[in-house]
């Protein structure tokens, strides 16, 4: 699914100056996207138009943005196998294996 | 009135204005900063001391009309874009008023625009005199030509006149306490999927502070630690059993303060703190 066809992106902006950012490729659910470099997990997904992040454990209502700092549990999923993850704030890597969380998680040690 | 429309209202715009005299000489910043914030760029910005020292970055600025010369550095900075400059000194009935405009793409000298009051309503067609700050950094400002008597209600244009429709603010009472009322299904806590109907009930089967609806709900003990609807369960308490939130008893707070994984607490190898 090409990035571009959301147009999402901030390409032009009266004061910010983005430059040009490194594609990143990753997965989400298994379906391959691409991100820029300087994204968090969650900027990226946006920018791919996958605005659901999860869904909440006990009530199953879909979870998108919420805070956007780290603060509330709005954005939370499995990234390369753990759980938990604040997608929101974590930068995105190359490579990364992003999956949809639908439980409460387990802790990745036991 | 500021705090329900976000729209500054006459006697706060009277007590920002220069003097008459001061008004009439030349350029001048008009500063629309009414809610104090950490905020102070106005100030360390001008060079010419015209907005006085914060003695508390909290502080309102305050402007010294006779040291400003309109020159529009801190309406270029102020992240609130609330600094415009104005100039009733150019006469044939008309006045300058430079705006902060933070869209692509800018007008351009010459372009007419539908000049708009601070609720968006449309008060008259307004010619661009003038684009700065285009190729340095800050705000740019645009500045438009307007009728010297209207120069006061303008605050912002729209290059789409369309876009300049006259919508009624929202100012009745019921209007105000529609908007401000509240599901029962509204989340309070957003890791437990607690609303505000589920927190009702409980208060009303007797539990009624902080602690016991967390322990009976798991209100508060989801990944974020109670940081969003801590102090939301506390006013709502406050508001179905009608004491002051003050009287309400907080929570226990106890580390961590933020998520950390198991594997830091198991000593083993963590990279959480590096």
């Amino acid at each position: 699914m090409a990035e571009s066809q959301f147009h999402l992106r901030i390409e032009s902006h009266p004061i910010l100056d983005f430059g040009d950012r490194e594609p990143l490729t990753f997965t989400f659910d298994g379906q391959a996207m691409t991100g820029r470099e300087g994204d968090t997990i969650a900027s990226a997904l946006h920018a791919n138009g996958i605005k659901v992040l999860g869904y909440h454990f006990k009530t199953g209502r879909p979870r998108g943005y919420y805070c956007a700092i780290g603060n509330c549990s709005s954005c939370l999923m499995i990234v390369d196998g753990k759980a938990n993850v604040r997608t929101c704030t974590e930068l995105l890597r190359a490579g990364m294996v992003v999956e949809t969380q639908t439980d409460r998680g387990m802790p990745d040690v036991l | 009135m500021l705090y329900e429309t976000g729209i500054v209202t006459d006697d706060l715009l009277e007590s920002v204005l220069p003097s008459p005299g001061r008004r009439a000489r030349g350029p001048y910043a008009i500063i629309e900063c009414f809610q104090e914030i950490p905020c102070n760029p106005c100030t360390i910005s001008c060079p010419f001391g015209a907005i006085l020292p914060m003695g508390d970055i909290n502080d309102l600025p305050e402007l010294v009309p006779d040291l400003c010369t309109g020159c529009g550095i801190c309406a270029g900075v102020c992240p609130g874009l609330a600094i415009f400059i104005v100039d009733e000194s150019i006469g044939d009935g008309r006045a300058a008023i430079s705006i902060p405009y933070e869209f692509v793409p800018l007008p351009a000298k010459g372009d007419t625009v539908s000049a708009v009051d601070r609720a968006g309503n449309h008060v008259t067609d307004a010619t661009v005199t003038r684009v700065s700050g285009v190729k340095k950094k800050g705000t740019p400002l645009v500045t438009l030509s307007v009728p010297l008597d209207l120069v006061h209600q303008i605050r912002f244009f729209q290059q789409d006149k369309q876009l300049a429709v006259s919508q009624p603010l929202m100012t009745s009472e019921k209007e105000r306490e529609d908007k401000q009322s509240l599901s029962e299904a509204t989340l309070i806590c957003r890791c437990e999927g607690i609303t505000i109907g589920d927190v009702r009930k409980l208060v009303e089967e007797g539990y009624t502070t902080v602690d016991e609806i967390k322990r009976i709900s798991r209100a508060g003990m989801g990944p974020c630690q109670a940081r969003t609807c801590g102090p939301l369960i506390a006013d709502l308490i406050a508001r179905i059993t009608g004491v002051p939130v003050e009287d309400v008893e907080p929570s226990a707070h106890r580390p961590p303060v933020k998520p950390l994984p198991i594997s830091f607490f198991m000593e083993e190898e963590s990279d959480v703190l590096t």
